[in-house]
């Protein structure tokens, strides 16, 4: 990904609207019992679009985003959405994306190591009461929940950075469209040479 | 080339888990007036207003998936509620006779009060931001000190207990909920039952147990489950005396164990909290920080 000033500021408001939607909407959500989290989904998302080093940065900004939205602890979601972010752009470095499905499935996949991870880190910093078996069920839950709203999100968030996806680009540039357009130009450019000769 | 990459890649990635490490471990030690904390509460001023835009904007799509889920349920649940109907016809006889009674009472000890938050001023707060860890921890209310809020006020909604506020900023505050695994809530089983401390079951917000209550004192299914507000002079409870928290719904006692387990049902639907009370300017509390 070419990561101009325009698109740093696309991926800079998709966060800001990511962190603002998970606490005011998202989390006001029930399904199953537990509430679907689209932050780690935009990160890893970011991370499968940009490489390793952007999905940490992001991750990384978007946990203290978050944490300072909530008045949390400091530093407990960046440390898990960095990981998170660097494991999907270390994917995507190693391994072509051939199948549609393969998005929605890691993305499932690292929210539900997302969940985990903050709830390990959360025992690791101290808790004084019992733990319910039933946070096993919501992580999972959780997971299931990102693979249905990767469906959407992952193509739009796709899209929204589009001009910077070096593989797109270079892509469009070989596409049936764009070389029948190519073919039409020409077209156009012969008829008007014509023309210009019999006029 | 590409070792360079690979050299760069790897930089990035110890250098922020350092900075992460360092970041949680500085919270940790630094006081509420410290520098992390100043800047975080700027960050949730500034986030404060769109969070609060946010929250009005899908508050119909909220409610639409609300009533979808409640239509649902309620086909089933009609039968269950007719019975419940008539159980709380008898208890809100009760009730109404207690009332009576209690308010004889206050007029005889001379008290000027109208309910167990008299003494304070309540802010009503919508909520406007909930985390979304499996933890049911924190809220987040649009009232800070601007409105007189301040750390440790009780907060409740209509039904009972939701928790109380750890951190203020000038518009919003942070609210921790009973079901935060740092929370511990000095408690008393009405009618006249004993005293323990509810505690939250991590993961489960439906759940609280309640501790230290000795093996052998009955305590009855469905009772109702208070806040103590005990004091001793040199510390007390952050909460009045007398708030809801729940009711009792399994009470069972190891064999090896000199207390009893006991299971509350908490009051407030902590998943669906709309808008909650702040109880502020309360009467100062021995021990409680503000």
């Amino acid at each position: 990904m070419i990561v101009t000033w325009r698109i740093g500021l696309r991926i800079a408001l998709a966060l800001i609207a990511a962190v603002v939607l998970q606490v005011s909407f998202f989390s006001y959500l029930t399904f199953f019992g537990t509430t679907p989290d689209i932050v780690p989904l935009v990160v890893v998302t970011l991370g499968l679009l940009g490489g390793a080093v952007l999905g940490a940065v992001v991750g990384f900004a978007t946990g203290l985003l978050l944490d300072s939205a909530l008045l949390g602890t400091l530093g407990a979601s960046s440390l898990v959405l960095l990981t998170a972010g660097y494991l999907a752009g270390r994917y995507r470095e190693g391994t072509e994306i051939s199948n549609s499905l393969i998005p929605p499935l890691l993305i499932a996949a690292l929210t539900t190591g997302v969940a985990a991870g903050f709830a390990a880190l959360q025992l690791m910093l101290g808790i004084h009461t019992p733990v319910s078996l039933l946070i096993l069920r919501e992580i999972f839950v959780k997971g299931l929940l990102a693979f249905v709203l990767a469906i959407p999100l992952y193509p739009l968030i796709r899209r929204i950075l589009r001009p910077a996806i070096v593989h797109d680009v270079a892509g469009a540039a070989r596409s049936p469209i764009s070389a029948a357009s190519r073919r039409s130009r020409r077209a156009r450019g012969r008829r008007a040479r014509r023309l210009a000769r019999a006029g | 080339m590409y070792r360079k990459q690979v050299r760069r890649r790897r930089a990035v990635l110890v250098l922020l888990i350092v900075v992460a490490l360092v970041l949680l471990s500085t919270r940790f030690s630094e006081s509420d007036s410290g520098p992390l904390h100043s800047m975080q509460r700027a960050v949730a001023s500034a986030l404060g207003p769109l969070e609060e835009g946010a929250s009005r904007a899908t508050k119909p799509l909220v409610d639409l998936k609300d009533w979808i889920d409640e239509t649902f349920q309620a086909r089933g649940e009609n039968e269950d509620l007719r019975a419940e109907a008539d159980q709380l016809r008898a208890q809100l006889a009760k009730a109404q006779s207690a009332e009576g009674e209690n308010e004889q009472l206050r007029k005889l000890v001379g008290l000027d009060r109208s309910g167990v938050l008299a003494g304070y001023t309540p802010v009503t707060a919508r909520v406007i931001g909930r985390s979304p860890t499996v933890w049911y921890s924190t809220v987040t209310v649009d009232k800070g000190s601007s409105s007189g809020v301040q750390m440790n006020d009780p907060v409740v909604s209509g039904d009972g207990l939701v928790g109380r506020v750890t951190d203020v900023t000038h518009g919003t505050a942070k609210v921790s909920l009973i079901t935060d695994n740092r929370s511990a809530v000095s408690a008393r089983v009405l009618p006249d039952g004993p005293q323990g401390v509810a505690e939250p079951e991590v993961g489960n917000p439906d759940d609280l147990l309640l501790d230290f209550i000795d093996r052998n004192q009955p305590i009855d299914q469905g009772a109702l489950v208070v806040t103590a507000g005990w004091s001793n002079g040199a510390i007390s409870s952050a909460f009045p005396p007398g708030l809801p928290i729940g009711e009792v719904s399994d009470a069972t006692v190891g064999e090896q164990e000199s207390y009893q387990r006991v299971h509350v049902t908490p009051a407030a639907d902590i998943r669906n909290l709309d808008f909650v009370q702040v109880a502020t300017d309360g009467p100062p509390r021995p021990g409680v920080p503000r």
